[in-house]
Formats: structure tokens, C-alpha cells, sequence
């Protein structure tokens, strides 16, 4: 308890703001942490051919063996009364499957499941494995000369949240038009109907009536194309949401560790552990939302808007 | 773009990774998980159902045994009702017998009482008429023929016999 205490009050002083607030203090160097230099690009490490191997990837690749390992330590031996790994294990992907059946009912939930499962695996353990001590310590040499981490959470790489975007566009399209068909499903988009009743009233003689349609088929036109719209913005809202909290908490775990090293910065970490598991539910969710609402036959419920 | 760091390669060795992981995972978690935790869920089904039925049997057995019980109680109640009224019948039926052996006894006694008493007064009777012939004829000094002797014997019979009447 003493000896926390003393590192908290050591840890003030050190840091940043202890620099600043108690300047008088002499403080060994080795106890100072480096201002640290945030960048948004992952460093590469080396190249093959034209591919960057970065520290990102080379996390992402960690994250792929440590996710693998687990599941496939966890069904080794699997038994009709569980042991507490396979358990947790089950627990984990159970909650995940019983969110897909809840939302797209229990057929359509299991189509999505495999997609929004690993998205949610994947991005979840992305961040908890980039909040290991130690995980972005190692600080090694690249081919260009630079000094860089070895490691660095995937997710703050935008590739990453942007490789998961497309991955879960593109699904999200394919269940659509699988589902509903191709020209119902762009039927959503285009929305020509409005004009085809107004413009048969127009011919047929109905010209009053079919003048007064005229308008209300524009904005239905409109509404379409904003749909198309929102569609392809959803790309980008997924790849920035999560490039942007996960770099965000990055950033902020760094600065805080600067300003206020040791102790005081330890709430911070409980806030990115939570911070983890909110993105991966966000990440997964939505794309199982939106997936079901593709399904969704057209000028059904009225679907649209996006969560943030 | 560049700002961002956004690498085409790069962004397809991350297309392909999330590919590799999910099927992986696929083969590793998805499908044994979801299999194991549906096989489960049909268990519990079944054994609920199981359990129903045991209960339900349970529950039938234990009103068929209170029935046998019952059943056996009634049928004792009748064993016990048959055996105490055979009883009863016996008990009437030997005092009956009894009865009736003791009545043949007393009359076949008396019936010899009577046949002894009678023999007894023919003998004494007998007797008693030779006397007389002979204290007669001792008195008279004469025998009287058959006939006279009868009718006198007849005589003082009658009148010994008013005799003790009075």
C-alpha cells in the first residue's frame, strides 16, 4: 500500500506534468518517460516486393495465432459437460450467436453469424492484446532506419478497420441481393416506381392526378439515392469509428503515461479494456444490423439511419 | 490518403488475414461450438421431457400403489369380516351340537330312567304277586285254581295301589 502510494507520488513527479509543476525536483533519467511521438501510419518493418510488412500486420498475424490458439485449445476435447475453458470459451461465442438469432432470427442469424463473430473476435482481441505491458515496448531498428515499435495494435492502423469495413460492405451486399434479388434489392436504391405510376396516370389521361404524383415521385427518387448514399458512407463511418477510438485510446494511454506515469495512469487502461470489448460489440452489431435490414424485402418497415 | 497510411497491399493482406481467421475459426470454434451447444440444448431437452415422463409415472405409480393399498385394505376388512362371522358361525353351530348332544343324552337318560323305573316296578310287581299268592295260599291253606288266583291278585293289586296313592 506504501510502496503504491510512493510510486503514485514518484510516478506524478516524473511524468510530464511533474516537470512542469515541480521543476525543482531532481528526478533520475531513467525514470522520465520519452515525450512520445504518435503517428498515424503503422511503420514497416521490412518490405516484400511492394508489401509494407508493418508492426501492424505483424500484430494482426499475432492476434490471428493468439485467437486461433484458444479456439482450437478450447474444441480440442470438447465435452457435453464443459470444462471452465471450454465454458468461457462457449460463453463468448454463445453470447455472440444468441445476439445474431435475437436480431435476425435464428435461420438468418446463423448465415451472419460466422462474418459478425469474427469481427467481433478479431477486433476485440486486437485491442486486448495491444494493452499487454509490454505489447508496443520493443522498440527495434526498420530497414528504413527508423526507430519503431515491434508491435502495435492492428486496430489503430487504418487498414485494418478499413479491410473490416469492405469485408462487412461487402457481405452485407451479397446477403441483400442473395435475399431479396438483385433488381428488388437495387430496387431500394432507384427508385423509378414513382414515376412509372405517375407518368402512366399522365398518358392514360389521368393528367391531374398523375401531375400531383410527379412530385411526391421525385422525392422518393431523392430519398433512394440518399439511401445509396448512406450505403457507401457506411464504409467510411465503420473504418473511422473504429480507427478513431481505437488510435484515440492509443494516444491517450501514451499521453497519459507521459503526463502522469505509473499509477495515475491505470484508470486509463480499465477505461481501453472496456473500450475493447464496446468496439468489437459495436463493430459486430452493426454489421449484423444492417445485414438483417439488407435481408429486409423492400418498402417493408421503414428502415434507414445508422448508430453511432 | 497518405496522411492515413492507407496501402492497397497491405490493405488486402488484412482482406486476406480476416478470410484465414474466419475460416479457422470456422473449422475450429463455429462449428464444433454451435454443434456441441445445439447438441446440448436437445439434451436438455430430452431429459426435461425424461423427466416429465418419470414424473408423470412416478405420480401414476403412487396412485396405483394407493389404490392397492386401499384395494387391499377393503379386501382384508372382507377376509377379517368372512373369518370373524365364520367364527361366529361356528361358535353357534358347536353350541348348537352341544346343545343338542346334551338334550339327546338327558333324554336317552331319562328314557333309561324311565325303562329301569319300569322294570324295576314290573319286577317289584312280580315279586310282590308271588308273595301275595304264596302269603294267600299260606293263609287260605288252599290253592285256588289259575283263574281265581288271577283275578284275586288283580284285586289286592288295585287295592295296594289305591293303597299308596292315598
Amino acid at each position: 500500500m506504501v510502496a503504491l502510494l510512493a510510486l503514485t507520488v514518484v510516478g506524478f513527479a516524473a511524468g510530464a506534468l511533474g516537470e512542469v509543476l515541480l521543476s525543482n525536483l531532481d528526478i533520475p533519467d531513467w525514470m522520465r518517460v520519452e515525450r512520445p511521438e504518435p503517428h498515424l501510419p503503422g511503420t514497416a518493418l521490412f518490405y516484400i516486393g511492394p508489401f509494407p510488412f508493418t508492426n501492424t500486420f505483424l500484430a494482426t498475424l499475432i492476434t490471428i495465432l493468439v485467437v486461433s490458439l484458444i479456439a482450437i485449445l478450447a474444441t480440442r476435447k470438447m465435452k457435453m459437460i464443459p470444462g471452465r475453458f471450454q465454458s468461457a470459451f462457449e460463453l463468448v461465442i454463445g453470447y455472440v450467436l444468441g445476439l445474431c438469432e435475437d436480431i435476425a432470427g435464428k435461420k438468418l442469424g446463423r448465415v451472419f453469424f460466422p462474418v459478425v463473430c469474427t469481427i467481433f473476435l478479431f477486433v476485440m482481441f486486437n485491442a486486448l492484446l495491444a494493452l499487454i505491458p509490454g505489447y508496443g515496448s520493443v522498440v527495434v531498428t526498420t530497414v528504413d532506419g527508423v526507430h519503431t515499435e515491434l508491435l502495435r495494435g492492428a486496430n489503430t492502423d487504418i487498414n485494418f478497420p478499413l479491410s473490416l469495413a469492405i469485408v462487412a460492405f461487402v457481405m452485407i451486399e451479397y446477403w441483400g441481393i442473395s435475399r431479396t434479388g438483385f433488381f428488388r434489392y437495387m430496387g431500394k436504391f432507384f427508385v423509378f416506381t414513382g414515376f412509372a405510376h405517375a407518368f402512366k396516370d399522365i398518358f392514360s389521361g389521368k393528367i391531374g392526378k398523375g401531375l400531383k404524383a410527379l412530385p411526391m415521385a421525385f422525392i422518393e427518387f431523392f430519398v433512394g439515392i440518399l439511401e445509396f448514399l448512406s450505403e457507401l458512407v457506411r464504409l467510411v463511418s465503420f473504418t473511422f469509428r473504429l480507427f478513431g477510438n481505437m488510435t484515440g485510446g492509443e494516444i491517450l494511454l501514451v499521453m497519459m503515461m507521459y503526463l502522469m506515469p505509473y499509477v495515475l495512469a491505470i484508470p486509463f487502461y480499465g477505461l481501453e479494456l472496456l473500450m475493447a470489448f464496446i468496439q468489437a460489440l459495436i463493430f459486430g452489431g452493426l454489421t449484423l444490423t444492417f445485414a438483417y435490414i439488407a435481408t429486409l424485402p423492400p418498402h417493408g418497415a421503414d428502415e434507414k439511419g445508422e448508430a453511432h | 490518403m497518405e496522411a492515413l497510411g492507407i496501402n492497397l497491399p497491405l490493405l488486402i493482406a488484412q482482406i486476406v488475414c480476416f478470410g484465414g481467421l474466419l475460416a479457422i475459426l470456422w473449422r475450429f470454434a463455429y462449428k464444433p461450438v454451435m454443434n456441441m451447444l445445439d447438441a446440448r440444448s436437445e439434451k436438455i431437452e430430452e431429459s426435461l421431457a425424461a423427466g416429465e415422463i418419470v414424473v408423470q409415472q412416478a405420480r401414476e405409480a403412487e396412485i396405483a400403489y394407493k389404490e392397492k393399498i386401499k384395494e387391499a385394505a377393503a379386501q382384508s376388512q372382507i377376509i377379517i369380516d368372512r373369518a370373524s362371522k365364520t367364527g361366529e358361525e361356528i361358535r353357534l353351530k358347536a353350541i348348537e351340537e352341544a346343545k343338542e348332544e346334551a338334550a339327546i343324552v338327558v333324554s336317552r337318560a331319562r328314557e333309561e330312567i324311565t325303562r329301569e323305573k319300569e322294570e324295576t316296578i314290573s319286577a317289584l310287581r312280580k315279586e310282590y304277586a308271588d308273595l301275595v299268592a304264596l302269603a294267600a295260599s299260606k293263609v287260605i291253606g288252599k290253592s285256588l285254581d289259575k283263574k281265581a288266583h288271577e283275578a284275586l291278585i288283580d284285586d289286592v293289586l288295585a287295592e295296594s295301589i289305591s293303597l299308596r296313592k292315598n
